[in-house]
C-alpha cells in the first residue's frame, strides 16, 4: 500500500485519500438534506444582520481578530494607553527601562537581605 | 406551493419583538418551559429567519423597526406563515396611530393568523401556530403557489 509507519504515527496515502472522499460524500450528503427552495437573487440569501441591510462591501462584514479583543482594550484602557506610551520602538528606552528595572530588583534584594 | 419535508418534521419559528412592551415575548418563552414545552412537538425557536418556517411577530411595530420587519420577511424562505401576538400587533392596541408606530403589522406584511390579547396566554399563541401551519396545508393541497 506504500504506507509508512513509524512506530509514533502512519501515514497511508490510500487510506487518507479514502478518508478524504469518506468526509466529502457525507458532507454533500447533509448539504444535500438543507432547504432546496431559497430564491437567489433576493433578500433570501442575503445575511441575516438582525433586520439591518447588509453594507454593500463584503470587507465590512469581516471580523477580525480584533473585534475579539475590544472588550478587554476597552476595559483595560487606562493600562493600555500607558503601556503603549511606554513602547516607543527606540532600542536605548527599552535598555533604559531593562537597567530600571534591574536596578529596583537590586534594591528590592538588597532591602530585603 | 409544496411544503418541504422538514416543514412536516418540525416547525422552526423565528420572534421579532418590533417595540413590544415585552409580556407577549415572555408568554412565548412560557410556551417553551417544561410547563408547555413546545418543543416536543418539533416547534423550536430558530436564530435567524432564514431556518424559520413561521414568523412570530410581537408589538405595535415602531417607526424604525417597519424597515427591519419587513427586510426579516423577505429573508424567509417560501412558504411561510406570519403569526401576530398580542393585541398591539393586531390592531396597534393601546399604541393605535401613535405618532411613532407605523402598524399593525399587517400595514408591513401579509399576516395568516391573528392571536389576540394583552399579553396572549401560550395557549393561544400555540393554537395560532398551528393554525399557521394548518392554514399552510391547506394551501399545499389546493395547490396555490407561495
Amino acid at each position: 500500500m506504500g504506507g509508512i509507519n513509524t512506530g509514533f504515527g502512519a501515514w497511508n496515502p490510500i487510506a487518507w485519500t479514502l478518508l478524504f472522499l469518506g468526509v466529502l460524500i457525507i458532507g454533500f450528503f447533509l448539504r444535500s438534506l438543507g432547504r432546496k427552495d431559497y430564491k437567489r437573487g433576493t433578500d433570501q440569501t442575503q445575511p441575516f444582520l438582525s433586520g439591518n441591510p447588509a453594507p454593500e462591501s463584503p470587507e465590512a462584514l469581516h471580523v477580525s481578530g480584533r473585534n475579539l479583543y475590544w472588550g478587554m482594550i476597552h476595559g483595560l484602557a487606562g493600562y493600555y494607553e500607558r503601556a503603549r506610551k511606554a513602547h516607543t520602538g527606540i532600542l536605548s528606552d527599552y535598555v533604559a527601562w531593562f537597567i530600571g528595572a534591574l536596578g529596583l530588583v537590586f534594591v528590592i534584594l538588597f532591602w530585603i537581605g | 406551493m409544496t411544503l418541504p419535508r422538514s416543514f412536516k418534521r418540525a416547525l422552526w419559528v423565528f420572534h421579532i419583538a418590533t417595540g413590544s412592551c415585552n409580556g407577549c415575548d415572555i408568554e412565548i418563552v412560557a410556551a417553551l418551559t417544561p410547563r408547555y414545552d413546545v418543543e416536543r412537538f418539533g416547534i423550536m425557536l430558530t436564530g435567524t429567519p432564514r431556518h424559520a418556517d413561521v414568523l412570530l411577530v410581537t408589538g405595535p411595530v415602531t417607526r424604525p423597526m417597519a424597515d427591519r420587519l419587513k427586510r426579516i420577511y423577505d429573508q424567509t424562505p417560501d412558504p411561510k406563515a406570519v403569526v401576530v401576538v398580542g393585541g398591539c400587533g393586531c390592531t396597534g392596541g393601546v399604541f393605535y396611530e401613535s405618532y411613532n408606530t407605523v402598524g399593525p403589522v399587517d400595514e408591513i406584511i401579509p399576516v395568516d393568523v391573528y392571536v389576540p390579547g394583552c399579553p396572549s396566554r401560550p395557549e393561544a399563541i400555540i393554537d395560532g401556530v398551528v393554525k399557521a401551519v394548518a392554514k399552510l396545508e391547506t394551501l399545499e393541497k389546493s395547490g396555490v403557489s407561495g
